[in-house]
């Protein structure tokens, strides 16, 4: 296998774009990508395009807009970590030696639902019989804070952490600090969270290119940011007593994920992790190998995940501030690691930030800590 | 049916039957072959694959492993409601709603009783009937 890099990353700012359709929103961000890559539409061998809800051909509605059709271009649908899992397959073609130069869309449009909580699978049992995403976050956060003594003011500090990041970037679809007590005193969507403990609905696009690391001088000056490891994992079914507060999924993942990359935890500089829920970002600090089982409220409270921390986590503002358009979420965030790791990002800039890792988890159905879950390691 | 719900019918898949005694039961799947167990019953084993699967009785009496009120919920669903999973003896882990109870009332690790409820009303305008836990 060759070793790959990320040449060039795009996105537009997340938020509602409730006029745009799917392909109006994506095409800037892939125009974007391609451009900061330095590479031209006719190097681009193959396309993968993830999305949740798009619909079909979503890959070439986009593309067409850009006049980069004829090439091989697979859509992709993994939920949550739909694009995620796109820029694996990528990964895997140009790692092969398949391809040289492979583009990676993720999207989303949620806006065309009208609001109200992620549409679920209908023929799930569990959905047929009311679950929603809030609830089953909900229910993980209430046993972990009865198992592991967590604050719920500890819990509002993780989206007043993720606000206070977002407010730094902008193509964050909240840029305003709250505090503690606004996160508590907001309306309650799902026990323990208030609204401002979910991440939002909304839309979104966000665009990588990748090559061989050994051909990416021939595009572009920038620092190539190299693939240490691409990782995509289902979920394990059981139907009996699931331990909530520790999800097996990113625990098998990342352990997978740290042994290719030949990194450890204590490695990383960066993080962006799947904090569609505050009590996400708990979950896996302790599955991710940060802290130990049951230490992770710690981290929050010494604030060693805020920027300018120890070890920062979700400085874009994650998916509780930047946002969250599902199928969008899994390239944004190595966009933003991205730009980490070449040092691009200003005044939320993590210093020094050598490697980084990007978490993407998919769920929705019975039996599952997650559907899907899908970790990508970076180094400049 | 059980009288207190009137002509409501249960969502499909439930595996819901109402006893001699009045009293609502849940049926699962066993396998024949690999004894694993699950909840809604189904028509392959997902352990060893045989088709070979049994009714399973489950037992009405469980315990709450987390549960959380649902506030923000798709069209249909009597807001707010209590979303939980109840484990019941068998080893089996059942979604369910709580009712006849308030939120403050719970605790984790509770003794739950198997129950019936309306919990919304469908597409078609009827009521949505389903089993559901209240504490013991």
């Amino acid at each position: 296998m060759r070793e790959v890099s990320v040449v060039g990353v795009g996105m537009v700012p997340f938020g509602k774009y409730r006029d745009k359709t799917l392909a109006d929103i994506a095409w800037p961000a892939v125009k974007h990508a391609i451009q900061d890559a330095g590479v031209q539409k006719k190097d681009i061998e193959v396309a993968y395009c993830g999305t949740a809800l798009g619909g079909m051909m979503s890959g070439q509605r986009i593309l067409k807009s850009v006049g980069i059709t004829g090439l091989p271009i697979v859509n992709v649908e993994n939920a949550c970590s739909s694009s995620s899992s796109a820029f694996r397959q990528a990964w895997i073609g140009v790692a092969s030696g398949i391809y040289d130069v492979a583009l990676v869309i993720g999207v989303e449009k949620l806006t065309k639902f009208g609001g109200g909580t992620l549409p679920l699978e209908k023929e799930d049992f569990e959905v047929t019989h009311g679950l929603v995403m809030p609830a089953l976050y909900g229910m993980r956060a209430q046993r972990y804070m009865h198992d592991f003594g967590l604050a719920p003011d500890t819990l509002a500090k993780v989206a007043v952490k993720a606000r206070a990041h977002g407010a730094l970037n902008e193509d964050a679809q909240f840029r305003k600090p709250v505090t503690v007590e606004e996160v508590m005193a907001a309306r309650a969507v799902a026990e323990p969270f208030t609204l401002l403990h979910c991440c939002p609905s909304g839309d979104g696009a966000a665009a990588a290119v990748i090559c061989p690391t050994e051909m990416a001088a021939r595009f572009t000056s920038k620092a190539p940011i190299r693939v240490l490891a691409s990782e995509v994992n289902s979920g394990r079914y059981m139907t009996g007593f699931r331990d909530m507060t520790t999800p097996e999924i990113t625990v098998r993942g990342a352990h997978e994920a740290y042994e290719i990359a030949g990194v450890g935890p204590e490695d990383l500089d960066v993080l962006e992790v799947h904090d569609a829920f505050t009590i996400a970002e708990i979950l896996y600090y302790e599955a991710l190998g940060l802290c130990a089982r049951g230490d992770a409220a710690r981290l929050i409270e010494d604030g060693d995940t805020s920027l300018g921390g120890r070890i920062p986590v979700n400085p874009s503002g994650g998916l509780l501030a930047k946002g969250h358009p599902i199928g969008a979420t899994g390239v944004a965030q190595i966009v933003e690691v991205v730009r980490q790791l070449r040092g691009e990002c200003r005044n939320r800039q993590v210093e020094g930030a050598k490697v980084a890792l990007t978490h993407c988890t998919g769920g929705g159905i019975s039996g599952f800590d997650h559907g899907a879950c899908s970790i990508h390691i970076f180094a400049r | 049916m059980n009288e207190a719900m009137g002509e409501a019918p249960f969502l499909p898949g439930d595996g819901i039957a109402i006893g001699d005694d009045g009293r609502p039961r849940l049926t699962g799947s066993e396998c024949a072959d690999c004894g694993a167990r699950v909840y809604p019953a189904v028509a392959v084993c997902h352990a060893c694959m045989s088709e070979n699967l049994r009714p399973l009785a489950l037992s009405p009496v469980g315990t709450l492993y987390s549960w959380s009120v649902v506030h923000v919920a798709p069209k249909g669903w009597t807001t707010p409601y209590i979303a939980a999973y109840v484990d019941l003896p068998e080893g089996v882990r059942v979604f369910t709603h709580v009712v006849g109870t308030y939120a403050a009332c719970l605790a984790i690790d509770m003794k739950m009783r198997l129950c019936t409820a309306v919990l919304g009303t469908g597409e078609d305008g009827k009521p949505m009937a389903s089993y559901a836990f209240t504490p013991d």
